[in-house]
């Protein structure tokens, strides 16, 4: 006997015997001799045939498979997937209202239940016949027989496996003899190296390389930032042709990408002359149209003149009366002396809140022009600040309520317009609680009536 | 060899009552059909292989091409303008998808009637189905406009938190045809798996050995394993039949349940059906009466197959002319002004061209298949069946086509006219679709050699069944 050593190496290197291979050239010499094998009470056995005999399965005593209750299981699992993806999708996680229908319905659902069912039922049959049947095996000693390759087109064989319990090889290779086969052949364990080809193996690795490039390359770029602007693979409507509003064109003779708005046209919400004592604080629009905006215009053109004026020593003197000429044609409009819509003590209460934070910062909170910019301004000795007029001056108190509208609307002198802040409805509220700020001023006790008087010695 | 023939060889191919035809021509051997089969694969590959797949290949590279050019320019490269949205495109989809019917109805619903003469047809029937589903699938996703957003398509999860409305037959018809080519697939490559074996063990160059090995996943013809196999092979047929109806009838839906007129009718699936049948048996025909003769495999595809075929023609041609006639009548019956003016457009509108087209090549050159002689001479089969493929493409444009055009308001119709780019990705198509018919004929097997092997008789006479 040979040392320990010796036995391993031998193990190593000396193939042993798996098997044996019977080969037939009819199908029918091969059904008779499985039913033999079969009662000869082998278990590790086999038969081979380039297409399924029918007849075998009985000769073998081969069950019937499991694989049915598999498809049925997959095709169930099919079944209930798809109901329970539906449900949840449309009706849970996403729901989709249309025409108030409900939002699960079975037969909307009918259609992909049948072919999600279908699609597991198929690939339970297919991998579970592959899985049953232990493939895909790319590797079988019994192909090293080279008879053994006429399997898949003419021969038919049967294999017996050497872990069988009856197995012996000399007994088992006389049986087989015994049932009139063309030749009888042994089969041996493979010893030649089981370690892939070098260039497969290079190559491999440098697949499974280049297939880590780009899950690192994304790693990356989500892991790091860039100041460069990021790669638009597909732009979509990312970049478009469209024009805006700050750019030229070549498209329009003027050269400009906004365009003007077309002359006479109206904006949406913006139709004044339905109402004009209530957007115009006027009676009615004079003839030219254009005259409020152009004596405002002047107006306003005056004062920025004298303000010029006041700085160069050489200038000329400023053409005040062009200040005078405006406010006479302001002065000659039909100007409104009612409120164009029901007074309540909402709108006091509105006006008074309008007046305290939009006009207050000025005018002072009883409107004597103390308000605190106006103080702020005087302390900085800013030689442009205009002192904001006191409402209590007798010239202010005759305005009709119609001119201090449009003077919240369009200013004057250093103040600004309000339209754009304040909606007209509160402009009247504030015009409102100006003439009550006026009449505080202005009343004679004898006209109040008693309660009226006692309400006013409580206040404090 | 086993090439004992106990009786005179029977050169029938036409069936009489009492006598079958045989399957198999010639010396009924194993050993014959192998080689056969193999042969093509295995022998040197002739010049005019080359020819034909060069010029398809230049079809399909043209198909991409202009997929390219679609992709990069947008889907004005098409006719498809208001009023119809679905021009060629969707016309050309349900073209292919209703070819694809035949392959896996051979496959499937053959095999469940215990038709054993399905046999010799059903691997290439099968390949052509799969083909001409890959040309189908083509259309829809380019179609969508931007491909790259196709996955919408499907239920995945994504940023935008939003599923797809499964209440729309356009996702039931993913689901339809997706299913459809999977399991079409499946049921193609278990099939192929022994007779892939087959050329493995055949091979004798390194690549072919590598490949067909590793496709075959190691099949050794274990009976044990032809057990499982021959139950597996079963289930997928009980599974593909119901399938095969259910996707022209979604396909179907897609019109059918829109309220167009003229698309808006119960009679769509049967007839939808009955049309794909109809024109994936006028293609398995178009392709394999060439194809078996310059393969030379006349003595498993043979006459008799043919003849089969052609009787399947002239019943599903029969089911669509009666649709068609069917369709005029529930569109007087109904009472329906909309209905009864869309089907009247159809036939004397500006379409009417195409409409009679589509019923001289649908219902009339079928019929001609009543004639013994026509039956049972390959060419003027081929010749019938090239009508028949024309005028089921006309049907797909007839129904998309004018329906779109002329709907409820007059002042919004329109007639469709397709633009180049539309004609091109048509024969396009066919390139792709012939390339891969092609390559299939060179490298897989064409016939499937156990199944015959099975339905052969056996040596000795025993067991024929």
């Amino acid at each position: 006997m040979a040392t320990t050593i010796e036995q391993s190496e031998k193990t190593k290197a000396e193939p042993e015997l798996i098997g044996l291979l019977a080969e037939f050239d009819d199908p029918q010499a091969l059904i008779d001799a499985s039913v033999k094998v079969r009662d000869a009470g082998y278990r590790n056995w086999d038969t081979h045939t380039p297409f399924p005999l029918h007849g075998i399965d009985e000769a073998m005593g081969i069950k019937f498979t499991i694989l049915p209750w598999i498809v049925a299981a997959c095709g169930l699992t099919g079944g209930t997937i798809a109901v329970g993806m539906q449900y949840w999708m449309n009706a849970v996680d996403y729901p989709f209202m249309i025409s108030g229908k409900p939002l699960f319905s079975l037969p909307a659902c009918i259609p992909i239940i049948f072919e999600l069912s279908v699609l597991l039922a198929a690939f339970g049959a297919f991998f579970g016949m592959l899985g049953l049947n232990q493939l895909p095996k790319l590797y079988n000693p019994l192909f090293k027989s080279d008879a053994f390759r006429r399997v898949t087109n003419d021969r038919f064989f049967i294999s017996m496996d050497a872990s069988d319990a009856k197995f012996s090889e000399i007994d088992s290779g006389e049986f087989l003899n015994s049932l009139n086969p063309i030749s009888v052949e042994e089969c041996w364990s493979d010893v030649s190296s089981p370690k892939l080809p070098r260039n497969l193996v290079l190559a491999l690795s440098l697949v499974g390389v280049i297939m880590l490039l780009p899950p690192a390359l994304v790693a990356y770029k989500r892991s790091t930032t860039t100041n460069t602007p990021r790669i638009h693979i597909i732009p979509d409507m990312d970049f478009q042709p469209s024009l805006k509003a700050q750019n030229t064109t070549n498209l329009f003779p003027d050269g400009r990408e906004i365009r003007p708005s077309i002359k006479g046209a109206i904006p949406r919400g913006q139709f004044k002359d339905d109402n004009i004592p209530f957007y115009y604080g006027l009676k009615e629009l004079p003839e030219d149209q254009d005259v409020v905006v152009i004596a405002l215009q002047d107006e306003k053109k005056t004062d920025a003149k004298k303000e010029d004026a006041k700085k160069p020593a050489d200038a000329k003197p400023a053409p005040v009366d062009a200040a005078a000429e405006a406010a006479k044609k302001l002065d000659k409009l039909p100007w409104v002396t009612e409120f164009p819509m029901p007074v309540t003590e909402k709108m006091m209460a509105r006006g008074k809140e309008r007046f305290r934070i939009y006009c207050s910062v000025c005018h002072g909170l009883s409107g004597d022009g103390d308000g605190l910019v106006s103080l702020r301004a005087m302390e900085l000795l800013q030689g442009t600040w205009v002192k904001p007029a006191s409402y209590h001056t007798d010239n202010v108190r005759k305005l009709p309520i119609g001119r201090l509208f449009h003077t919240i609307s369009n200013g004057v002198r250093k103040m600004p317009g309000y339209s754009a802040q304040i909606p007209p409805e509160d402009r009247w509220a504030i015009v409102l609680y100006l003439k009550a700020l006026q009449k505080s001023r202005n009343t004679d006790a004898n006209t109040l009536k008693d309660d009226e008087k006692s309400k006013l010695r409580d206040t404090k | 060899m086993a090439s004992v023939t106990t009786k005179p060889i029977d050169t029938t191919t036409i069936e009489v009552p009492g006598q079958r035809a045989p399957l198999v021509l010639g010396s009924p051997d194993y050993g014959t059909v192998t080689e056969s089969v193999c042969r093509l694969a295995e022998c040197k590959t002739p010049m005019s292989f080359y020819v034909a797949l060069g010029i398809s290949a230049s079809l399909m590279g043209m198909l991409f091409g202009l997929i390219g050019y679609l992709i990069i320019t947008g889907v004005g490269v098409w006719g498809n303008r208001s009023p119809v949205f679905w021009g060629w495109p969707i016309v050309n989809f349900v073209f292919w998808v209703g070819i694809g019917h035949a392959g896996t109805l051979i496959s499937a619903i053959l095999f469940l009637f215990r038709q054993n003469w399905r046999t010799g047809i059903n691997r290439a029937a099968e390949a052509m189905t799969i083909f001409a589903v890959i040309c189908a699938g083509v259309f829809p996703g380019i179609h969508i406009g931007r491909v790259w957003l196709a996955y919408w398509l499907f239920p995945i999860p994504n940023q935008m938190e939003m599923w797809p409305n499964f209440r729309s037959p356009l996702l039931w018809d993913v689901f339809a045809v997706s299913t459809y080519a999977t399991v079409s697939l499946l049921f193609w490559y278990m099939g192929m798996i022994p007779d892939l074996a087959t050329l493995r063990d055949r091979a004798t160059g390194k690549i072919q050995q590598f490949a067909y090995g590793l496709f075959s996943l190691g099949w050794n013809g274990s009976s044990r394993h032809w057990h499982r196999y021959e139950r597996a092979y079963l289930l997928l047929a009980a599974l593909a039949a119901p399938l095969v109806l259910s996707v022209h009838t979604i396909v179907s839906f897609d019109f059918a349940v829109s309220q167009l007129p003229g698309w808006h009718t119960t009679i769509f699936p049967p007839y939808f059906v009955a049309g794909a049948v109809f024109s994936g048996f006028a293609m398995v025909l178009t392709l394999m009466i060439p194809a078996r003769s310059i393969c030379g495999i006349q003595d498993l595809l043979t006459d008799r197959h043919l003849e089969n075929m052609t009787k399947v023609i002239i019943a599903t041609g029969s089911m669509v002319g009666y649709a068609y006639a069917m369709e005029f009548f529930v569109a007087w019956y109904s009472g329906n002004r909309y209905e009864t003016f869309a089907f009247i457009n159809r036939a004397f509108g500006p379409y009417a061209w195409a409409y009679w087209i589509m019923v001289s090549c649908n219902v009339i050159s079928p019929q001609l298949f009543w004639i013994k002689k026509i039956r049972t001479t390959p060419w003027m089969i081929f010749v019938v069946c090239i009508f028949v493929n024309i005028g089921m493409w006309f049907e797909r444009f007839v129904i998309t086509v004018t329906s779109l055009s002329r709907d409820f308001l007059p002042s919004s119709w329109g007639y469709f006219k397709p633009t180049i780019v539309d004609v091109l990705m048509l024969i396009g198509s066919f390139g792709l679709f012939l390339t891969l018919f092609l390559l299939f004929c060179k490298f897989l097997p064409m016939v499937a050699m156990a199944e015959v092997k099975s339905v052969m008789p056996r040596p000795g006479g025993q067991g024929d069944h």
